[in-house]
């Protein structure tokens, strides 16, 4: 097990500058026969953040949660904690809590004997025990329930014991996979802002899996997001939201407009493209380099944010747009805060378009097979490449 | 259920909880009969019969060593039938396959087999004549209850939940104590008391492994069947029901530790 130990750590070591990174993962792969689980994963993560991997379900995420908490070894490359490999050190030995996705209490122990185990397991001064637990009962507000059983507990009661225990022994890193999967939607936004909460107490890094994209965005400092095996973006929350990388990334997050296109030309940042018997231009998102491949003609994805585009009654024209079309309402949905309107504006997509009216003044002021004009600025509209 | 169905579902259940309770109730009746033939149903009712055994050494002593024979089979099989049965469940092991077989001798293998195969066995090591072979012959014939008990208490262990242990800084030692051995509790307390009922009940594997300084329950009453049959085997056969049916109420009792012993 303890192979090339020394050696590893002294390379990992000197290819990095200022402070060791909290985890760091190299070109991780997990293969199952020929299936790659997760495929040429690297990222780096700095102490005290909260990551989040973000990715549809069987995207990869709990194997490569899984990795990290070195329960199960990658194919190949290999996942550092603090400098030091994962698997170099026996599972027992490691400063890492882990919050399961069916929480794993033991069923036979209170809350407090749950959040006690690991002082024991890590022989901890017996003396300081008990006050340990309490504190840390008091951190996820459970004073007052220690001495319950864990099914006479509540879902979220459960969560917080299975935190504290996660967190008791003050591991260096905080592992949790879709914790709050399982609870209803109230529970699952108050639970997250108290992993918010704590996390920021301790400053304990964290890795949060989820495939709740709100969730991702309410408690990271980071996000990587996950498709087919493969890290598709790792960035922060804004930065994700504002500038995807890719198509993928763009409708994984947001409620999103993707057009299909072609590319007319590309100056600078911004390229005109082709879409439906429209000339449109956007952002380009289609890199810096091997500028050859995206000649004129060359398939491109458009995406615009449902939240981009304004919406206006036919004959009362929109100002301050770059494009506007008309369309008619296909459908009105009600959301409570926000209301979403359903536009078929054949010039332009096939798919009808999706639009937000936040508008407070004109709620629900369009109805279904009304003719509308809708539209949004270039800087909007995100130009990436696309397949066929 | 509709109420046809309902009513029709009742008349079973009746039947054959008749059909199952007939011979206990008639050797109940027997066993108070005032007279001195065993007949059902029976002569008037006195508990003659029972203070009879109870004065009866030779019936003591067998019901004693029977209790003992029982004890040790649990002794045996106890930490052998919850490894294994821990191991099969949890475990993907080499032989897998073997291992089913094996436990469905007790079914296919006929007793007398096993019973021969014992008693050369152990005719052989020279140590017939005390009780402790006779335990462990019953463990040995018996075991792979224990194993379904335990096995199927361990299969449905959550996985995540030695993970967790590990994660908590428990060793493996540690992690079986403090976690896998407690959940699969109530199967090991199912398979104890069912081997229990099973090694005291046993009849042909001890009747061939006793002899007469140390004859088993069974097979004291089979011998006395052989000469005169009085209502005093009816008493000691209400008696024997009798245990069998508290070890039940306990288990009964214990498995509602089961409730407790899960999460939800
Ligand atoms: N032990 C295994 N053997 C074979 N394939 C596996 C194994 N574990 C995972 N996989 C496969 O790897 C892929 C990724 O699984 P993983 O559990 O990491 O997905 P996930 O992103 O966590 O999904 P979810 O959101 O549904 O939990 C899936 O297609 C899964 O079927
Ligand atoms: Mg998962």
């Amino acid at each position: 097990m303890q192979h090339e130990l020394p050696h590893t750590v002294q390379e990992h070591a000197s290819e990095t500058f200022g402070p060791v990174p909290a985890v760091s993962a190299k070109a991780v792969n997990m293969r199952f026969g020929n299936f790659y689980a997760v495929k040429n994963a690297s990222f780096q993560l700095e102490q005290g953040r909260f990551l989040t991997i973000l990715g549809p379900s069987g995207s990869g995420k709990t194997t490569l949660l899984r990795m990290i908490a070195g329960f199960l070894t990658p194919t190949s490359g290999e996942i550092f904690i603090k400098g030091e490999a994962v698997n170099a050190v026996a599972a027992n030995k490691r400063a890492i809590g882990m919050v399961f996705q069916k929480l794993a209490l033991f069923p036979h122990m209170t809350a407090a004997e749950n959040v006690a185990f690991p002082l024991k397991m890590r022989r901890f001064d017996a003396r300081t025990i008990p006050d340990r637990v309490l504190q840390y009962l008091k951190l996820v507000r459970l004073d007052g329930l220690e001495n319950r059983r864990i099914h006479e507990l509540s879902g979220g009661q459960q969560q917080r014991v299975a935190i504290a225990r996660a967190l008791v022994f003050e591991p260096d890193l905080l592992l949790l996979d879709e914790p709050l999967a399982a609870l209803d939607r109230k529970l699952r936004e108050e639970m997250q802002l108290e992993f918010r909460r704590i996390q920021k107490e301790l400053g304990v890094t964290t890795i949060n899996v989820t495939h709740d994209q709100r969730e991702a965005l309410v408690v990271s400092d980071r996000i990587i997001v996950m498709n087919n095996a493969e890290i598709q973006q790792n960035a922060a929350p804004i930065q994700m939201y504002r500038s995807p990388e890719n198509p993928f990334v763009a409708t994984f997050i947001g409620v999103t407009n993707v057009f299909s296109g072609k590319l007319v030309k590309r100056v600078g940042d911004t390229a005109s493209v082709l879409v439906g018997e429209q000339e449109l231009s956007g952002q380009s998102r289609l890199g810096s380099s091997n500028i050859t491949r995206f000649e004129s003609g060359a398939a491109v994805k458009c995406a615009l944010r449902a939240e981009q585009i304004r919406i206006a009654r036919e004959g009362k024209p929109l100002d301050k747009t770059d494009f506007s079309f008309t369309g008619r309402i296909a459908d009105v949905i009600f959301e409570g805060e926000r209301q979403i309107y359903v536009v078929d504006v054949p010039g332009v997509s096939a798919d009808p378009i999706r639009i937000f009216h936040h508008d407070q003044d004109e709620f629900a002021t369009h109805h279904i097979g009304e003719l509308v004009h809708v539209g949004w600025n270039t800087n909007d509209m995100h130009v990436y490449a696309g397949i066929s | 259920m509709g109420r046809t169905q309902t009513v029709l579902f009742r008349v079973m259940v009746t039947f054959a909880v008749v059909m199952l309770s007939a011979p206990t109730l008639v050797v109940l009746g027997a066993s108070v009969t005032s007279g001195n033939i065993i007949q059902f149903p029976p002569d008037g009712f006195s508990l003659r019969w029972y203070n009879a055994i109870v004065g009866e050494q030779t019936l003591r002593e067998a019901f004693i060593r029977s209790v003992q024979v029982a004890i040790i089979c649990v002794l045996v099989s106890l930490p052998a039938g919850t490894l294994a049965g821990i191991a099969l469940a949890r475990y993907r092991i080499r032989g897998e396959k073997l291992i089913q077989v094996y436990l469905l001798l007790p079914f296919t293998i006929p007793l007398i087999g096993s019973g021969i195969g014992l008693m050369l066995a152990f005719g052989q090591a020279g140590v017939l004549g005390s009780l402790w072979p006779i335990g462990i012959a019953t463990a040995t014939i018996n075991l792979p209850f224990m194993i379904w008990a335990v096995s199927s208490s361990a299969a449905s262990l959550d996985p995540d939940l030695e993970l967790a242990a590990m994660s908590c800084g428990a060793g493996p030692v540690q992690t079986f104590f403090s976690v896998t051995l407690p959940a699969v509790t109530p199967g090991v307390i199912t398979g104890s008391l069912l081997m229990f009922i099973l090694s005291l009940n046993e009849f042909l594997v001890s009747l061939l492994l006793v002899d007469a300084r140390i004859v088993t329950l069974p097979v004291q009453i089979y011998n006395s069947i052989r000469s005169i049959i009085t209502p005093d085997l009816a008493a000691v056969s209400v008696v024997f029901i009798a245990v069998a049916l508290s070890a039940i109420i306990v288990l009964d009792r214990l498995v509602g530790l089961e409730v407790f012993l899960k999460s939800k």
